[in-house]
């Protein structure tokens, strides 16, 4: 397997508690109108973690994952990530979205653009980087994915597997330091989804932080370090893969458990 | 802007010859729009025709008429009639020899044309699922034509049909050059009696602005009536928490095909 | 044919003459309203209070009056209201094709606008979103990803405006602009054969609206890049 180490290597992938805090969220709301999304959210996200966020539709999942890099701005709270907290000054906003890689649902990737040149821009726009070192990341970050050849190609001549795995080469090419995928596998085919969890696993295994909005429970039992359970705009439960599949806590996870499992 | 002298007292006094304008200029509309709802189901039928001596002359007819500016149009059929001795002559003469009709067949010509268009927009927006799905519950292609296919149509079609209304109403200011006299030619001999250059073209400005505007509320109006199920799905969607999930699996549902027409 | 061929000729002539004033005019008028109306277009996306005021005004008279009304205003008045602008010593003879200009680019200037909102609202929120989280700062974002997509969004709505404005163009000689119109009249009345001269005149528009086809066709398919879906 090539190596898609971006940091220091670590011995294990599993996290100790006295590593440096990646992020941190404390009391955090978040409100839609009348409508509360996020209810006095607290997390906090070591170095190389890898969390699974889960819950039902509408539980506030997909908004939590999206104020940590501010494409939502939280109303209360603090949300700290490496150190930079996130209070709606636009130098700090771009200074931690310079940080973290975003996966979306939808791909998003630029119509217009080219594979390459999709995965050129934000680090030609971004960081300023000059056009030939600009090609030369993202030809690297696109052989990673395993769709090197595919690099002249368009977004729409692609499949949607192929289409995600360029979506994660594209965040990757910011060489960030924090990997957020909002329901990167929901807009796929069954087929196609195991090429993504192939690829998310190959960064997890590199030590990466990562932060998953997935109801793939496989993948979660396989790379999570500990897994979040959400409900109604809470963070209902809290814990290590195993206990959580394992043993849960409450009725509501079991619920949920029981209706994604059976 | 002091240099828009707006005169109250002349604006009072022409008020009612603007009305009689006014007034003209909505009786050759609604002619006009009545002559082309019926006009425009044989054209387009023959439009769409297989038949190619039914759909030639039929596009020919579309082309020209629509490609003319209705300027010359009404030139061509004022200045026209008068050369062609078999109407002159003729016992209709009363008819083909008054400016006002000549002013209404210069412009339902015109407006034919564009309704070909409109209609066949219409009817092929309908999505080909709904027709097949039609068909597939047994439904004779008559029927499904009557009930399916127009009904949804006139949906789709409705706000095509507004924009042309609107342009078509606003464009009948040419009309008075073939002598008629609208609110156009009544603002225009305003102006040469008085050479004062605003107040008779604001004056009649507004009042064209008030029948465009009681045109766009009067399709509003028919468009709530028409989307009745539309907005039977909205209020349903109100309830705040239990609503609010289904209201985003919608928009999920809504973007995401919406990404995959682009 | 009851008039002689070398009149019939010096009228051709004066036809030739008069399209060329009106090829100039919808020229001038549409890239003048494409110029504005992008500019436009894109300062009222602004939610600033103000701006959305006078924006609203601006496009609900525009939609609510005809063009050939705009026309005769800004050439009966013209001078006047550039004397009220400018000063009371200035003294501007407004041409007829000045006014048509004028009056041209502040209408269609406002459809390009509306066209610019509408291909902004179908651009997918995702596309916005995406140049966010890779940091792409707003004036590149714009440059880079949601202009090329605009243009691409606002081609089939372009060619319209493209042809209501070619057919507004002749209405500049109701304010005495001697283009083709006015010279197929002129000559319709002299030869007392309106309909070979209208017919004429009519042809050259049907033939400009039918040239465009291939136009947008051609822009279409440039701007199409990477978009077509290739069949499995």
């Amino acid at each position: 397997m090539t190596s898609l180490a971006t940091e220091a290597p670590m011995a294990s992938p599993v996290a100790e508690p006295l590593r440096p805090i990646a992020v941190e969220m404390t009391g955090v709301d978040k409100w839609y109108g009348t409508f509360q999304a996020l209810k006095g959210i607290d997390l906090t996200v070591r170095k190389g973690e890898k969390i699974v966020i889960c819950g039902p539709s509408g539980s506030g999942k997909s908004t939590l994952i999206r104020c940590i890099n501010r494409l939502e701005p939280h109303d209360k709270g603090t949300i700290t990530v490496n150190g930079i907290e996130l209070d709606g000054s636009p130098g700090r906003t771009q200074d931690v979205r310079l940080e973290c890689g975003m996966v979306f649902q939808q791909f998003n990737l630029f119509p217009h653009l080219t594979i390459l040149e999709n995965c050129m821009l934000a680090p030609r726009l971004g960081r300023g980087v000059a056009k030939e070192q600009a090609e030369a990341i993202a030809r690297r970050y696109l052989e990673r994915v395993r769709i090197g050849e595919q690099a002249m190609k368009y977004p729409s001549q692609l499949s949607g597997g192929q289409q995600q795995r360029v979506a994660i080469a594209r965040a990757l090419c910011m060489e960030p330091r924090i990997m957020l995928f909002d329901e990167p596998t929901s807009a796929l085919d069954p087929e196609m989804i195991k090429e993504v969890l192939q690829v998310m696993e190959d960064l997890a295994a590199e030590g990466m932080t990562m932060i998953c909005v997935t109801h793939e429970m496989g993948f979660a039992r396989r790379v999570a370090n500990r897994c979040v359970f959400m409900d109604k705009g809470e963070i209902v439960e809290e814990a290590t893969a195993e206990d959580f599949f394992g043993n849960p806590d409450s009725d509501r996870l079991k619920q949920f458990l029981a209706q994604i499992l059976h | 802007m002091n240099a828009l002298p707006i005169d109250p007292a002349l604006a009072w006094e022409s008020l009612p010859a603007m009305l009689r304008g006014l007034m003209t200029t909505v009786v050759v509309t609604v002619i006009v729009l009545a002559l082309g709802l019926m006009l425009c189901v044989p054209v387009t039928l023959a439009r769409m025709s297989r038949n190619p001596l039914l759909a030639w002359p039929a596009a020919v007819f579309v082309v020209f008429f629509r490609g003319a500016p209705l300027l010359i149009l009404l030139y061509l059929v004022y200045y026209g009639f008068g050369q062609i001795e078999v109407l002159r002559d003729g016992p209709l003469w009363f008819i083909f020899g008054s400016a006002f009709a000549c002013a209404v067949i210069g412009l339902t010509l015109n407006h034919v044309a564009f309704m070909v268009d409109v209609v066949r927009g219409s009817l092929e927006a309908v999505p080909a699922g709904l027709t097949e799905a039609s068909a597939a519950l047994g439904i004779p292609p008559r029927d499904t034509f009557r009930q399916i296919q127009l009904p949804l149509a006139m949906r789709y079609g409705l706000k095509a049909y507004q924009n042309e209304v609107v342009m078509f109403t606003k464009g009948t200011a040419v009309i008075s050059v073939v002598t008629v006299i609208d609110l156009t030619a009544v603002a225009n001999e305003v102006f040469e009696l008085t050479y004062d250059p605003f107040t008779p073209m604001l004056t009649a400005g507004a009042l064209y602005w008030c029948l465009v505007n009681l045109i766009r509320l009067g399709f509003r109006k028919l468009e709530a009536y028409l989307s009745r199920h539309h907005i039977a799905v909205e209020k349903q969607r109100q309830p705040a928490s239990a609503g609010f999930t289904a209201l985003a699996a919608r928009w999920k549902l809504a973007l995401s095909q919406k990404e995959q027409v682009l | 044919m009851n008039i002689s061929t070398a009149d019939f000729w010096g009228y051709v002539g004066q036809m030739l003459d008069g399209a060329v004033v009106t090829i100039q005019l919808f020229m001038s008028g549409f890239t003048l309203a494409l110029v504005f109306g992008v500019a436009i277009g894109i300062i009222t996306l602004s939610r600033n209070i103000v701006i959305q005021a006078v924006w609203r005004v601006y496009a609900s008279i525009i939609m609510g009056v005809p063009s050939l009304l705009i026309i005769f205003l800004l050439y009966y008045g013209g001078s006047a209201m550039l004397r009220g602008l400018f000063g009371n010593n200035l003294y501007v003879d407004v041409t007829p094709f000045g006014a048509g200009l004028a009056a041209l680019t502040i209408v269609y200037a406002a459809y390009v606008a509306e066209l610019v909102h509408g291909a902004v609202r179908n651009l997918p929120r995702g596309q916005f979103e995406a140049c966010a989280a890779l940091a792409i700062r707003p004036v590149s974002a714009w440059r880079h990803v949601i202009m090329p997509q605009l243009a691409r969004l606002a081609l089939p709505g372009l060619v319209n405006i493209w042809l209501i404005v070619l057919k507004d163009t002749p209405l500049v000689s109701l304010a005495g602009l001697n283009d083709l119109v006015a010279n197929a009249k002129i000559a319709a009345g002299a030869t007392k054969e309106p309909f070979v001269f209208f017919i004429a005149a009519s042809l050259f528009f049907v033939v400009a609206s039918a040239l465009t086809m291939p136009l947008s066709n051609w822009l279409e398919r440039r701007f199409a890049r990477g978009l077509q879906r290739v069949k499995a």
